[in-house]
């Protein structure tokens, strides 16, 4: 039985040595021909209010705030084919995209993104396909799509997006929001922003935020609903049209004191105060729902 | 429907773009408010055009010529030389090029589709007089016509020169112009029911705006594929 075992154990380690010889040396091959996405990482430093540019054809942009005073850009290119710029200039970070040779398919021309910026940072987005994340920067910002997605968070400042049919959703934004798309539909929600402009054409919109004193707040589709949430301490005057298709409110408006609307002679309207109209809120549609409700 | 006089100080823009200050001039864009949108959007495009961006790329040229050309036939601007090259030299002599000379190129694309919008807005109709809907019909197809049709000659070319770009992104594109053709015909359907419908005209300009937007977009895209 012991002789036995100890002759299947050397010709078990033989097998092991034979197999493990042809393994490693296979391993190592197929390692060096398989050239996958590269992870690029690079820092600069910054002081104040930087500006950050990025311009990307297609990927996941995720943008970051914290303490240091440094940018970090790690970008992943698709393919050894693309390649990722970031300089600096001053106090300007640039980061883009671009080509290695022509023979790069159009479908391959893209790179994910994980940057890391101050928070008092100002961003500048161009990423036609993928999806843009933001959260916790505190500068302006400045995002334009085709396809992608924008998600914002935890930002302030002047927000500009413009999207062709990509969605867009602002978590707790503050400052000033200026949104337009054509069939992306807008989510803004917990907002404390004191300007919030929202245009689409075929997308829907919900507005669950606090109407701010002195606040404007204009939301208009086409199609398409559009849904205000509403508090009892919120105080706005409203103004809500559809031309074609319905309007349900939930809030007991009183009429107006502040100004004389002008009442049109088409479609469902309806003009009012709530408590004090301290807000100005108008809601526009051509052949969509509005639904101004109680918020939960 | 747009007045004489509307149309008179349409024609002298040119030289009141160039500082010139005719009294007849003056003094219907005093009592016009069409006019003196039209005026106030140009300042307004030119003011905005000085601050965006100068490393823009160049449009199609053919864009440009596109753009010149159905100014020119609108009236609005007016070519000082037949030749092709010499018309670009002369523009830059004249008020168009000191105008917009230091203005990029696609800046102006857009800026002159945002023009032909306002324009066609301003000589849409009157909004306070009452009149029939005939005449409403007839200010809004007047309007939006020639708007129409320019930004379906800019449509023929992109679907080309976009077959380099990513499959997703020219997709969207396509896609959402689509949309933006079907929300058109649905609001001139809107406008050709209820003529006098302010609201129903309001999407169909925006609609207009959206597509030449969208059309910039694919031409800019196209020319920097190549």
């Amino acid at each position: 039985m012991i002789t036995g075992r100890a002759v299947t154990t050397k010709s078990n380690l033989k097998a092991y040595w034979v197999t493990a010889g042809l393994l490693v040396p296979g391993l190592l091959l197929s390692s060096a021909v398989y050239a996958g996405p590269i992870r690029h990482e690079q820092h600069f430093k910054v002081t104040a209010h930087p500006v950050i540019t990025i311009h990307n054809p297609s990927g996941l942009i995720t943008v970051k705030a914290w303490t240091k005073a440094e940018v970090m850009v790690i970008s992943m290119p698709a393919t050894t084919e693309v390649e990722v710029d970031a300089e600096q200039m001053g106090n300007r970070v640039d980061v883009s995209t671009r080509a290695l040779s022509e023979s790069v398919a159009p479908g391959d021309m893209k790179a994910d993104f994980q940057i890391n910026v101050p928070e008092d940072s100002e961003l500048q987005i161009h990423n036609d396909a993928g999806a843009v994340n933001v959260s916790n920067v505190l500068g302006d910002m400045n995002v334009e799509t085709v396809a992608a997605g924008v998600d914002l968070a935890d930002t302030s400042g002047y927000l500009t997006v413009k999207t062709v049919g990509g969605s867009f959703q602002c978590s707790r934004c503050a400052g000033r929001i200026e949104v337009s798309s054509i069939t992306g539909s807008f989510r803004l929600i917990d907002l404390k922003s004191t300007h919030v402009w929202a245009q689409t054409s075929t997308g829907n919109i919900l507005f669950n935020g606090e109407f701010l004193p002195n606040g404007t707040y204009s939301l208009k589709n086409y199609s398409g609903t559009i849904e205000v949430r509403f508090s009892p301490g919120d105080s706005f005057d409203m103004s809500a049209t559809s031309l074609k298709g319905k309007v349900n409110n939930e809030a007991k408006l009183t009429p107006s004191t502040h100004e004389h609307h002008f009442v049109p002679r088409w479609g469902n309207a309806l003009f009012g105060t709530f408590n004090q109209g301290r807000a100005k809120v108008e809601l526009t549609s051509f052949d969509g729902t509005i639904n101004i409700l109680k918020r939960d | 429907m747009a007045s004489d006089d509307c149309k008179r100080f349409l024609n002298q823009l040119e030289s009141w773009t160039e500082g010139e200050r005719p009294a007849n001039a003056g003094a219907h864009l005093r009592s016009c408010v069409r006019c003196q949108s039209v005026v106030a959007d140009l300042s307004t495009i030119q003011a905005e055009g000085r601050t965006w961006g100068a490393q823009e790329a160049e449009p199609p040229e053919h864009l440009w010529s596109l753009l010149r050309a159905q100014l020119e036939e609108e009236g609005l601007i007016h070519a000082t030389e037949a030749d092709g090259k010499a018309e670009v030299v002369a523009a830059k002599q004249g008020w168009f090029g000191g105008f917009f000379a230091h203005i990029p190129r696609p800046v102006l694309a857009g800026a002159y589709l945002s023009a032909l919008v306002a324009v066609c807005v301003a000589l849409s109709g009157p909004l306070s007089k009452p009149t029939n809907e005939a005449q409403w019909l007839e200010g809004t197809e007047v309007a939006t016509s020639p708007l129409s049709a320019q930004l379906n000659s800019f449509e023929q070319d992109p679907i080309t020169s976009s077959r380099d770009l990513n499959p997703a992104v020219t997709a969207s594109l396509h896609e959402n112009l689509a949309v933006v053709d079907n929300y058109i015909a649905l609001c001139k359907k809107s406008v050709q029911e209820e003529p006098q419908n302010e609201i129903a005209r309001d999407y169909l300009y925006g609609a207009y705006q959206q597509k030449a937007d969208l059309l910039a977009q694919l031409h800019e895209r196209g020319e920097n594929v190549q």
